[in-house]
């Protein structure tokens, strides 16, 4: 598969200003006349909307498939698509085929003209202030980690569907074969990784510790490895149950000492494994069968223990929360947590939304966990002691609440106010992760 | 005090049982110690943590936040190639309890002193053997010892037990609370290099390893009713068996070893005290072995045969060499410092009377249950208890006595 690399259009954004084509104008041509620019935003069919004309870098594109003389390629490394104007014939088949108005004639050259991406970094998407163009850059990932090892073999027993798995396989494919895994009991090991009877489902050295001592078996096979002068990733590939309930002690023991580890918490808020019971990390009013749904009660009627802010108290060497649905940012804080496991303990939150407990279509996946960021159910932050903590995606102008709970099938039981209880808790909670990243700006300025 | 430990030079030196482990953990080379304080048992860890501050261990010392993560720490240390240390009791082994369960299992050849405590409740703080009582099924190795030299030269003989291949099982050597870890006594310490030979270079992952260089999983689920499950559980199971039957042969022939090495020939398995022409028999088991002799001693000059037999290897249980020594005695009388509830006896008295079975002659027994929570079983204790067993040989014996339950301190 080809690498992928677009420029997104969100036309609810978009006030058709028209920077965007002037500014592609004049890096394309040294005009800024409109016309010769290689997107054009166009008034849509209704009042005050617009549209976009703009070659997408399709995966399978049509324009490529038309070319009689092979002048259009997709190009595997970046993902654009490559216009050769030395092979161009000038018949313009390529346009025919292009539903997006993705390729057409330049007027004053008399020749098709695209989008070439301005070698990787667009002008349209750096003066978008709206914010209605947006450069996709997930091919950045793929050609980064695409030829690493996908360290678990294939045909794990995960749900259809299961979030966990794609989150394992990124995450070792990263950190690499220098590791040792520690899978305690829960979906990780559940689904094969540590196998069964003789048989395992990884291909670094993996383990079962138990639910309760993951952050103190690790230690022992870290601290022995660097005695002896060996550098070897120790991670641990937990749940939010074991973490956050049974496990904890060991957990805050192991971040007090500075335990060179790196913990990552696949948070499915709950005992999924096991048949989904609830875990301190369940969230108010979540449906599970310890929280079940009857006449005198609906769900779980405490909040969820913020375990990663939690782990902000034990001044780790690093904390971040992220999600599968930005991958990016997760990438990023993964490489920064595995540099700070090299000096101190690392701890990594990822949510992860479970499809089979969560009661939502398996297709959802990644659907739902995008909803949970954008509504500000789940935050995405990250935290040094040097420079404290700061949200790496805005809090401000979250989507409605009601897009996230009426998606999944755990929140179908709720009540008015029980809806508003969670509202007022992720208030509060946006609150105070504001107050800390204004108070760590603060006194980075101070010191800076 | 704080000994020197000398490289190529045996020396006398005067510490109590906690000290000693800790010397023995030194002259073992261990490469990792994990701690959490606990009474009777603090000293110990608190010399260890000394040694290492000193430069005289050159382990990495783990102050962990409780004794669940001393195993954890120790089994992760052992997966990759540690040899590693601990001392706990009481309480502490309470908490434990989860990864030690699991410890003989994974076949890690951990060592462990148990500064031996009574258990809670009633809430108490002193010597008695219901801790390390409570854990006897769970596959670990059990020695108990009499002096505070049986304490340095057992720590020291564990590794080269738990290590040796045929048996690969964690051991705990028992020190008693208060009695031993806290009797100040001269020891000899044997020199280091003496030692070094002995042990040999730890090789404790060659069978589990978790090591890049060596990809495996450790601990896949393994069982269930279908497949090769059944098969491969019952397997290794199987497999702490053997090496259990192995280690008797293993602690026999280590401590013969030592013997021939340092001149202190203590008994492996069980010792027979003034046990020729024994009519019957008082057992033991720990410090009050001491008591014990001196009250044999006197019950020979007024002429009565009897003899005392002390368990020292307690798990495995060693039927075979008890059965021997008693196989000529009429009666025996076993004195426990812990209650196997269920049976209201003492846990060496019921395991003594199933190693009996094995024994032609009927055997009169009786069960003696003293020392609990720090009490002390003296000389004139042991009177008793020979005086009753002696009745025993002409009747049958009773409930079981409580050596303790009238002591009162005096006005």
């Amino acid at each position: 598969m080809p690498g992928y690399s677009t420029i997104a259009f969100n036309p609810d954004l978009c006030d058709g200003c028209g920077e965007c084509m002037t500014v592609c104008a004049l890096a394309t041509t040294g005009s800024t006349a409109h016309a010769r620019a290689r997107l054009q935003i166009v008034p849509g069919d209704e009042e005050g909307r617009f549209e976009l004309a703009l070659c997408r870098q399709c995966g399978d594109p049509r324009c490529v498939a038309n070319c009689p003389a092979a002048a259009l390629t997709k190009n595997a490394t970046t993902g654009v698509i490559d216009w050769d104007g030395d092979k161009c014939v000038d018949c313009l088949l390529c346009t025919v085929g292009c539903m997006y108005g993705g390729i057409a004639l330049d007027p004053q050259a008399h020749r098709v003209a695209k989008c070439d991406m301005c070698g990787g970094d667009p002008a349209c998407t750096r003066v978008c202030a709206p914010g209605a163009l947006k450069h996709v850059t997930t091919a950045r990932i793929y050609n980064e980690v695409g030829d690493l090892e996908d360290l678990f073999v294939p045909g794990l027993s995960g749900c259809q569907g299961c979030n966990t798995e794609l989150l394992m396989r990124h995450t070792m494919r990263r950190i690499g074969p220098d590791s040792i895994v520690a899978a305690p009991p829960g979906c990780v090991p559940g689904m094969g990784a540590v196998g069964y009877n003789g048989l395992t489902g990884t291909k670094v050295p993996v383990f079962h510790p138990l639910l309760t001592n993951t952050a103190s078996m690790l230690p022992g096979i870290k601290r022995f490895y660097k005695r002896r002068g060996r550098d070897v990733t120790a991670v641990a590939l937990a749940g939010d149950g074991g973490a956050s309930d049974v496990g904890f002690q060991s957990l805050s023991g192991a971040a007090e000492r500075g335990e060179e580890i790196l913990f990552i918490v696949i948070d499915n808020e709950g005992y999924m494994n096991t048949g989904m019971q609830r875990s301190s990390c369940t969230p108010y009013g979540a449906w599970t069968t310890t929280t079940p749904v009857g006449r005198e009660s609906m769900g779980k009627t405490q909040d969820a223990k913020n375990l990663p802010l939690l782990m902000v108290a034990h001044r780790c060497a690093y904390v971040a929360t992220a999600s599968t649905a930005f991958m990016e940012d997760f990438y990023a804080k993964l490489d920064r947590a595995l540099q700070a496991s090299k000096r101190g303990f690392a701890y990594l939150h990822v949510y992860s939304p479970c499809t089979t407990g969560w009661r939502f279509p398996a297709e959802k996946n990644i659907e739902i966990a995008r909803k949970a960021v954008e509504t500000n159910f789940v935050m995405l932050w990250e935290y040094a002691p040097s420079t404290g903590l700061k949200l790496t995606r805005s809090v401000d102008e979250p989507a409605p609440l009601a897009d996230y709970l009426q998606a999944l099938g755990k929140y179908r039981h709720l009540a008015p106010e029980q809806v508003e209880h969670i509202e007022r808790h992720i208030q509060d909670d946006v609150a105070r992760i504001k107050q800390y990243s204004v108070a760590a700006a603060a006194a980075s300025a101070r010191v800076g | 005090m704080s000994a020197v430990i000398q490289p190529r030079k045996a020396q006398y030196v005067v510490c109590d049982g906690n000290e000693a482990a800790a010397l023995a953990v030194a002259l073992a080379r261990v490469d990792m110690v994990a701690v959490y304080p606990i009474t009777p048992q603090s000293s110990l860890v608190e010399y260890l943590a000394k040694f290492v501050a000193d430069g005289k261990l050159a382990a990495e010392l783990v102050d962990v936040e409780g004794e669940h993560s001393v195993l954890s720490v120790l089994q992760g240390a052992a997966l990759a190639g540690a040899r590693t240390y601990t001392a706990t009791c009481g309480p502490g082994l309470a908490f434990m309890f989860e990864p030690y369960i699991r410890t003989p299992g994974l076949r890690l050849p951990l060592v462990m002193s148990i500064v031996t405590r009574d258990t809670l409740s009633p809430q108490s703080v002193w010597g008695g053997h219901q801790d390390a009582m409570s854990v006897r099924e769970a596959g670990w190795i059990q020695m108990y010892c009499e002096s505070v030299q049986e304490v340095l030269d057992t720590v020291v003989m564990a590794y080269r037990i738990a290590e040796d291949h045929n048996v690969m099982l964690p051991v705990n050597v028992c020190h008693d609370g208060n009695y031993l870890s806290y009797g100040s006594t001269r020891i000899e310490l044997p020199a280091q290099d003496a030692v070094d030979t002995f042990l040999g270079t730890p090789d404790v992952n060659w069978h589990a390893a978790l090591d890049p260089l060596r990809p495996m999983a450790i601990d896949p689920l393994t069982g269930g009713a279908g497949g090769v499950g059944p098969a491969l559980f019952v397997g290794y199971r199987k497999g702490q068996c053997a090496g259990m039957h192995n280690a008797l042969e293993a602690i026999t022939a280590t401590h013969q070893e030592w013997g021939r090495i340092t001149g202190r020939q203590h008994a492996p398995l069980i010792e027979e005290y003034r046990m020729d022409g024994a009519e019957f028999a008082i057992l033991t088991l720990g410090s009050m072995t001491g008591a014990g002799k001196d009250a044999i001693d006197e019950a020979r000059t007024r002429g009565l045969a009897v003899g005392l037999v002390k368990v020292k290897t307690y798990r495995p249980f060693p039927v075979a060499a008890l059965a021997a020594a008693l196989n000529d005695v009429k009666a025996i009388g076993v004195v426990d410092r812990s209650v196997d509830f269920g049976w209201n006896c003492g846990p060496l008295y019921r395991d003594t009377l199933s190693a009996l079975h094995h024994v032609a002659a009927p055997i009169r027994s009786q069960s003696f249950i003293g020392g609990l929570a720090g009490a002390d079983i003296t000389v004139e204790d042991f009177g008793r208890v020979i005086e009753t067993t002696s009745a025993l040989v002409r009747g049958a014996g009773g409930a079981t006595i409580w050596i303790n339950d009238k002591d009162r301190a005096p006005a």
